[in-house]
């Protein structure tokens, strides 16, 4: 039987909602790779450990999970610098297997943390203010997931503005291209790297804030949300921010369809297998130069 | 006189790989210095030294009395510092301006870097038409004046150029050492210069120093050593 077409226009709305969001984790990750070539296989990890302390802040305060974010967001800037200077810092310019294999560590120790700490059993505190539906004639509009779009939408372009812009932003480019010539123009390549790896994690508890609005946490929430951010790193390429949004939004999309008309179940899947299908046929994503 | 920068009796290398082996150099406010002498002898591990891109075992680093030794890159280019590196290290995905910007990112460049700006398109006009394009789109001789012109931006009090005229035809390499007299002569630039064209630099330079193996083997006015035996026979056969 085919999908009706009201269900597949709502998934494909419902997609483009969780491609914003995806995009504001993939962004971070990709400057942590593309400034400094770290790969971080823990980025999404700490998106679960941010959503567990929005779960913890907003049941026990009893406030809106989105107004957590001015606790977790600078905490985790803080958390970002720190892992930097303990796991990112000595990985430096080593080979990518034993920043994988650091990483991978990182992110077991976090899931386990959280499974001793909350059990399994997966976590909401939804928003009372946003978990309301409005329709828009065939579509039915959650206002959480409308409003995490918006907000992802609004950080990524105030971040392109930040690297296109701001004398911030142009020692990140410069040190992403050539870092010994970027201290030559008297940029402190150390303190980028510190900023861009704080802002990176900063960013995963931003989204777990938007996220908790409407999702539930669970030990293994990382896996999603990191797996998907480096999907959508490699089908970017090197696009930057209109690469990684692009590719955010087919990754949502995909993910969506696959959830609403086949089964939940096999959305990685489907992302992986888009996945495959690019880097079978433009083997430097959608927007690098073939 | 006291020296603007002077290193001393420096032992410095690339981790474990010892280059040079106390090697002693100054230059005086206002002169330009060659450093001249074979492939390999360290002549750009020198200058990389001067601005702290490689490990120092033993000796020291002054700028205008102050010891620098200690500081990090970026600091040492606060303080004054400015290097051409060899091969250019212009920044190709960012646009003309955009490297240009760069140079002056130095907290006291950056607030008078429109003025310096106008300044150095007065130099190199053809980086004023360019400035909106992607620097990798730059011919190798604009690159170069990139390369200068951004190295110009941190108002530098010594610059340090490696290999500059590198891949350059011979009418062009004439013009950029007119350029880096009117740079001492107008803008009172002082100079450290690394270069493959001996005779040249020597003619521009006020003094010299002529390295091999990481040692500095003769020193001396320039006019000096165009006359030496020696060097005459390894560079300036006639």
């Amino acid at each position: 039987m085919l999908p009706s077409p009201s269900l597949i226009v709502q998934s494909l709305v419902d997609g483009v909602f969780l491609g914003f969001l995806f995009s504001l984790v993939a962004l971070g990750l990709s400057l942590v790779f593309g400034v400094m070539g770290f790969i971080n296989f823990a980025h999404g990890d700490f998106l679960m450990a941010s959503a567990y302390l929005v779960w913890v802040l907003a049941s026990s305060l009893r406030t809106e999970p989105l107004a957590t974010a001015a606790l977790t967001v600078p905490l985790f800037f803080v958390v970002g610098a720190a892992v930097y200077f303990l796991v990112a810092r000595p990985l430096l310019g080593r080979e990518p297997l034993m920043q994988i294999a650091v990483t991978v560590g990182v992110g077991y120790v976090l899931q386990n943390v959280a499974l001793m700490s909350f059990r399994a059993e997966p976590r909401a505190s939804l928003s009372y203010a946003l978990n309301t539906y409005f329709g828009l004639g065939p579509v039915s509009v959650h206002a959480a997931k409308l409003v995490a779009a918006l907000m992802s939408f609004a950080i990524v372009v105030g971040l392109d503005y930040l690297l296109k812009r701001t004398w911030f932003g142009l020692a990140v480019r410069a040190t992403a291209y050539d870092r010994e010539t970027a201290m030559l123009m008297g940029v402190d390549v150390n303190k980028v790297y510190v900023a861009v790896f704080g802002l990176g994690i900063a960013l995963t508890a931003l989204a777990s804030s938007l996220w908790m609005t409407f999702g539930q946490v669970d030990p293994y929430l990382g896996a999603s949300f990191g797996l998907v951010s480096w999907i959508v790193i490699a089908l970017g390429g090197l696009g930057g921010v209109p690469g990684i949004l692009a590719s955010s939004l087919i990754i949502g999309v995909v993910q969506s369809l696959t959830t609403n008309i086949v089964s939940p179940s096999v959305k990685m899947a489907a992302a992986s297998v888009v996945f495959l299908l690019v880097l079978w046929f433009r083997p430097r994503g959608l927007f690098g130069k073939v | 006189m006291s020296p603007l920068l002077e290193i001393k009796d420096v032992e410095a290398g690339y981790g474990p790989f010892v280059v040079l082996h106390g090697v002693s150099l100054r230059v005086d406010r206002g002169e330009i210095v060659a450093l001249v002498g074979p492939n390999g002898a360290g002549k750009t591990t020198t200058l990389k030294t001067i601005v702290g891109l490689t490990t120092l075992y033993r000796g020291r680093v002054v700028l205008d009395g102050r010891d620098v030794t200690r500081e990090p890159p970026h600091a040492r280019v606060g303080r004054g510092l400015a290097l051409v590196p060899e091969g250019r290290g212009i920044f190709v995905p960012l646009t003309v301006l955009e490297n240009l910007r760069l140079g002056a990112y130095s907290r006291e460049a950056r607030a008078k870097m429109d003025e310096t700006l106008e300044m150095v398109f007065s130099v190199f006009p053809r980086l004023k038409e360019r400035r909106n394009q992607i620097a990798g789109t730059l011919s190798g001789e604009e690159s170069q004046m990139l390369a200068i012109g951004r190295a110009l931006m941190s108002r530098p009090r010594v610059l340090l150029l490696d290999e500059s005229s590198q891949g350059l035809a011979p009418k062009i390499v004439e013009e950029l050492f007119e350029v880096f007299r009117r740079l001492n002569s107008e803008w009172g630039v002082t100079m450290l210069l690394v270069e493959q064209h001996v005779k040249r630099s020597l003619e521009l330079a006020n003094r010299a120093y002529v390295m091999e193996s990481g040692r500095i083997v003769l020193e001396g006015e320039s006019g000096e050593l165009m006359r030496n035996e020696m060097l005459r026979k390894a560079y300036l056969v006639v």
